[in-house]
């Protein structure tokens, strides 16, 4: 008996081994793997499984194929086995692990779509999102929201949302009228989601920005957020150019900051602002928002967060901002983003919501300004009134006696001319004195006249004038105790040469000092010369401002009065034009009547100019 | 003679110092506007188009409010002020010319003025606006 026993325990074993041999065929591929799989894991026990999985492939394979209910029976004849044989229970149950996590993996795979939206680099990202939004009959949230120039991606978890977004494909057309589509496959599950922070991190975070936060400013400043030191005690890297750190962040801003006003997002190293998408729905009423010292490269991010209504933002020390020529284009397209912009790095910007349509208002230009004593004004009006009576006059000798000792003066006519023709202004063209060059250096030092003997003798070879003294207008620059500054300018007309009848235009500086108590000196003497333009010989001839007029009011003599009355009785102008005619003419009465009758010949002198026929 | 040698000096002073402020100024109002107030004396006056101006603090308003700035310079003239005129502090009158184009605005011809006067520090002269005084020449046009 005991023989018997003996011998046909090995031809059990011998049978068996037969049995594995001849199915191979027929479960080759789901036996390879189960080997493989035990070959890694359990090498020294690799013949045990396979005798194992042999049985199971034999007695179970055609009954799974067909329903479920097999593979819980397949479960049950495990358990048998189990009872059986200790080494198999240890092995079963690290199979049957390795199918519980594949099953959970697998439920995560269907339940995430990623959505692309591929639009053209014209379309409107924000509006765009808003009509898929408004067409998409299931309410959802895009997760981890990406969008370059020419398309949109996002994530959504939830296959009926995803079926209602394949239902707006087609349905919404650019700007071109090209039908857009939407592209919706299964996915895994993003970024944002796989690193999502835990609850602990999460209230440390919390914690962290609430220390942040300015109560009465609705101010958060997250500037440099990665370092900060409660947030580096508890091991969270804050990098907010992380999808998973700004997601986090929107969601305390979202449920602790409702009411947030002023961002500060400085010194983050962000170089894109998907991320931010969400702001514009997590903290609806921001208003300030500083992304400077980052690392945003073109202006064209922005596009991201265009739906923010902005009053401030600071953007200086990105590299975008050298990507512009000047100021103003950069302005300019800043502007585009948030048109509701009243402050870009730190300065006002000129347009304001207000004033939209408006061009910015330059301050308006004044004639004349005399700040200090009217009697200031009285002194530069009596000047120059002297001065350019001697100027004006066939001699200029008498130029002396109103120069200091060492005075010096200059002239200068333009680089590049306003008026076309240059060779016009010739009588000054050999003197020109010009610093821009600094290889003339010496040259300047020697057009530069010094002493009052020099300078009256150089006035003396300049053209001879007629000033128009309507046209000018007085600046006082500087003034101390001893010391005036003063500019006037206007135009002249030459009366002598091949220039004769040619108006200039003229802006001269004068430093003067109070010689005596009522006497000015000049010490500087400064006189630039040009062209005008048409628009400034109009305005001078059209100024009938009696202030302008009287303000140059001379005391007349009765020989004068006398004149200045038949001038007005055969010329026709009023008197105050008659006197003005004559005292441009040094009262030589025949001269003034050629002049007027040129003129008028000419019809140069305004309808105003004359009295009311009667 | 001597005198005449010590006229030289001064104007080359002048003109130096003057190409290097003119260099900075502008520069600074195109593309530094926030900076361009330091560049000033604290009792400076501005005469910007006959509109008086006074104190740092009022300058800093100004500037913040004028449009950004495009300039370009076809003309700068220097002259050194005589020392009864400056109460014997250093002092260059500089006088520049040319073309701005403030941002919505159309291009207008431009007259400047300014009397610089020096400020010495340990390490070097620094010069500083006393007086800045800004016209358009097309004024009646505006």
């Amino acid at each position: 008996m005991c023989s018997n026993e003996r011998r046909q325990g090995p031809f059990r074993y011998t049978g068996r081994k037969k049995d594995r041999v001849s199915s191979l065929g027929y479960t080759g591929k789901k036996t390879n793997h189960y080997e493989d799989t035990g070959h890694t894991i359990l090498p020294s026990k690799a013949w045990g499984n396979g005798g194992n999985m042999e049985t199971r492939a034999v007695l179970w394979n055609p009954s799974v194929r067909h329903t479920p209910y097999s593979g819980r029976r397949k479960s049950r004849e495990e358990e048998h086995v189990e009872d059986q044989i200790h080494i198999t229970v240890w092995r079963d149950e690290k199979a049957q692990k390795r199918e519980v996590e594949q099953f959970t993996e697998d439920g995560t795979l269907e339940s995430w779509f990623k959505v692309t939206i591929p639009c053209g680099r014209k379309c409107d990202k924000t509006q765009l999102m808003n009509s898929v939004h408004s067409l998409c009959s299931v309410p959802f949230t895009p997760v981890d929201f990406h969008c370059d120039k020419y398309r949109i991606q996002f994530f959504v978890q939830d296959s009926s949302i995803a079926y209602a977004l394949k239902d707006v494909s087609y349905k919404i057309s650019s700007e071109d009228f090209e039908k857009i589509p939407i592209f919706v496959n299964p996915s895994v599950a993003p970024y944002s989601v796989q690193n999502r922070f835990t609850r602990e991190q999460m209230e440390q975070l919390k914690l962290a920005m609430k220390k942040r936060y300015d109560i009465s400013q609705h101010a958060l400043c997250l500037k440099k957020l990665r370092f900060d030191p409660d947030l580096m005690n508890h091991n969270i890297d804050m990098i907010l150019n992380r999808r998973s750190c700004m997601t986090a962040t929107l969601q305390i801003i979202q449920e602790d900051f409702p009411k947030l006003l002023s961002l500060n997002l400085s010194s983050n190293k962000l170089f894109q602002l998907d991320s931010l998408f969400d702001v514009v729905k997590k903290a609806p009423k921001l208003k300030i928002l500083n992304l400077s010292k980052n690392m945003l490269r073109t202006a064209w991010e922005l596009e991201k967060i265009r739906g923010l209504k902005l009053e401030q933002l600071w953007l200086e020390g990105n590299p975008l901002c050298s990507t512009f020529p000047d100021h103003s284009s950069y302005v300019s397209a800043i502007l585009e983003y948030f048109p509701q912009l009243s402050c870009l790095d730190g300065r006002k910007l000129p347009l304001s919501t207000g004033m939209d349509i408006e061009e910015p208002q330059l301050m308006k230009p004044r004639k004349a300004i005399f700040k200090g004593s009217e009697a200031i004004k009285n002194q530069v009006q009596q000047f120059l009134q002297d001065y350019y009576l001697i100027y004006d006059s066939e001699e200029r000798q008498g130029l002396l006696s109103i120069y200091h000792e060492q005075a010096c003066f200059s002239l200068t006519i333009p680089f590049n001319p306003s008026g076309p023709d240059l060779s016009s202004m010739c009588g000054y063209f050999k003197d020109e004195r010009d610093v821009k060059n600094p290889k003339e250096f010496h040259i300047q030092r020697q057009l530069l006249k010094y002493t009052k003997e020099d300078i009256v003798g150089y006035l003396r070879t300049l053209p001879k004038t007629l000033h128009v003294f309507n046209s000018f207008q007085v600046d006082i620059c500087f003034q101390m105790e001893k010391t005036l500054c003063f500019s006037v300018s206007g135009l002249f007309k030459e009366v002598e040469g091949s220039s004769q009848e040619c108006i200039r235009a003229f802006m001269r500086i004068f430093i003067a000092v109070f010689e005596s108590s009522s006497n000015l000196c000049i010490v500087n003497d400064q006189l630039f010369v040009r062209n005008p333009s048409p628009d400034e010989i109009q305005g001078a001839f059209a100024i009938s401002s009696p202030t302008s007029c009287s303000s140059f009011k001379l005391v007349l003599s009765q020989e004068q009065q006398r004149m200045v009355q038949a001038f007005s009785t055969q010329s026709g102008m009023k008197l105050e034009w008659s006197q003005k005619c004559l005292d441009d003419n040094k009262w030589d009465y025949t001269r003034a009547a050629e002049v007027f009758t040129m003129l008028q010949t000419k019809s140069k002198i305004p309808k105003e100019f004359f009295k009311q026929m009667t | 003679m001597a005198m005449a040698v010590d006229f030289k000096m001064y104007v080359d002073q002048a003109c130096r110092a003057a190409e290097e402020f003119v260099n900075i100024y502008y520069e600074t109002m195109d593309k530094r506007r926030h900076a361009l107030v330091r560049l000033y004396l604290d009792k400076a006056t501005l005469i910007w188009n006959g509109n008086v101006v006074t104190g740092l603090e009022a300058l800093a308003n100004f500037f913040e409010m004028l449009p950004s700035s495009e300039f370009q310079i076809n003309m700068l003239d220097c002259q050194p002020v005589h020392e009864q005129a400056t109460q014997y502090q250093t002092t260059v009158l500089v006088v520049t010319s040319g073309v701005v184009k403030f941002d919505g605005n159309k291009q207008h011809f431009f007259n400047q003025n300014f009397l610089l006067t020096a400020q010495s520090t340990p390490n070097s002269t620094v010069w500083k606006i006393a007086s800045d005084c800004f016209r358009f020449q097309d004024w009646a046009s505006i």
